[in-house]
């Protein structure tokens, strides 16, 4: 790659990266923590959305013979599953990913740019700190490697990749069908002066309270 | 307010658009789309003045202005034109409605726990091997079990915070 191309490739991922977050409101404090209250499903929409199109458009460039070598991440299960945990406490205290915390900082978000760009330059610090203590810890357990399911299964990834479309389609199809019930809160893009007052008691809530 | 474009995609749309996105960076140019990368990759010009001899920013990550800091110097600018296009660009201290109702009106409270959590979230992406982006939606899409296994802990991890948080909001 030139390095012109290895500098105008990065920015412009980076922009498509950073205009779809904007677009699908990931951007927004509320739109993440939301999720996790299960108020709002327009993360796991959005996320499972992406990585079914990115299977797809993975698989297709490789059949054009566009697809260069295509990077696995490596699976360890104790890792994953930790780190996982820990990220997702850090993103419903936040409201972001680090990810997001560019593209909210790009809307104008002070919160974002100023504390959020700041905890992850200390954390990323942190985190080189901690390096040789955590990950020999860790690596020992449900280490796996850079494997797909496709390798583990011993079938053609397209068949994975089939499998996964139907099941995030029927997951998704069954969340929009649950979903579509008149839910028992308002939800939170409602203005709040269009919802009862706190003052006036709602009997339902008291007798609930009491019983 | 006036609408220029539209100021939302559906989650799918917008999804799927990011999915076009990851699969070009990821297939064409051989890198997983990262967020939390580049806060690593700049993370060496501090860390390598505290930890001289450190192991880590000799051979594990790169210094430097690397691909993945491009990549969230594009994002921050590719928000930012969507904004702008949609008129909602304004500088803020405060996410709307939902947080001050809930926690208060206090900056200071927001900036602290905006300040926290992504600490949090900076050192569990470096322990899972990568974050949102870079493990769940790049790992996702090559099948890669490590990505389903994040998903499944990030959710684990951010449903009971999440509850913990609002128990005693007014919300």
């Amino acid at each position: 790659m030139t390095p012109w191309m290895a500098t105008v490739a990065p920015l412009a991922i980076g922009f498509g990266f950073g205009w779809f977050l904007q677009k699908g409101g990931l951007s927004r404090y509320e739109t993440i923590v939301n999720v996790f209250r299960f108020r709002d499903l327009t993360v796991l929409k959005f996320l499972l959305s992406a990585v079914v199109t990115a299977a797809i458009g993975i698989r297709l460039l490789d059949v054009l013979g566009v697809a260069a070598e295509v990077p696995i991440p490596p699976t360890a299960i104790a890792g994953n599953l930790l780190g996982g945990v820990v990220f997702g406490v850090g993103m419903s205290l936040s409201g972001f990913c680090p990810g997001t915390v560019a593209a909210g900082a790009g809307e104008g978000r002070l919160d974002y740019l100023i504390p959020g760009g700041l905890g992850l330059c200390v954390g990323a610090v942190l985190y080189g700190v901690l390096y040789p203590e955590l990950v020999p810890a860790l690596a020992r357990w449900g280490r796996v490697g850079a494997v797909t399911f496709a390798d583990l299964l011993r079938v053609e990834p397209w068949l994975v990749v089939a499998l996964l479309t139907e099941l995030t389609a029927l997951g998704l199809y069954g969340l929009e069908r649950g979903g579509s019930r008149p839910s028992r809160r308002p939800s939170s893009h409602t203005d709040s002066r269009s919802r009862p007052t706190e003052s006036a008691p709602r009997p339902s809530d008291r007798a609930a309270r009491s019983a | 307010m006036q609408r220029p474009t539209p100021r939302r995609l559906s989650p799918y749309a917008a999804g799927a658009g990011l999915g076009v996105v990851v699969a070009l960076s990821m297939a064409v140019f051989g890198h997983r789309l990262s967020g939390a990368g580049a806060y690593q990759h700049l993370s060496g010009f501090v860390g390598q003045r505290l930890v001289p001899d450190s192991m880590y920013w000799r051979h594990v990550v790169p210094t430097g202005l690397t691909w993945d800091v491009l990549v969230a110097i594009g994002s921050l600018v590719g928000a930012l034109t969507a904004a702008r296009l949609s008129g909602e660009l304004s500088l803020r201290t405060m996410p709307d409605r939902q947080w001050s109702s809930a926690f208060g009106p206090s900056v200071v409270r927001r900036w602290l726990l905006a300040f926290l959590g992504s600490i949090l979230t900076e050192i569990g992406g470096g322990i899972a091997g990568g974050c949102t982006a870079s493990l769940a939606v790049s790992g996702g899409a090559v099948l890669a079990p490590g990505a389903f296994v994040f998903m499944a802990g990030m959710f684990a991890g951010g449903i009971p915070t999440a509850f913990i948080a609002y128990r005693r909001a007014r919300e």
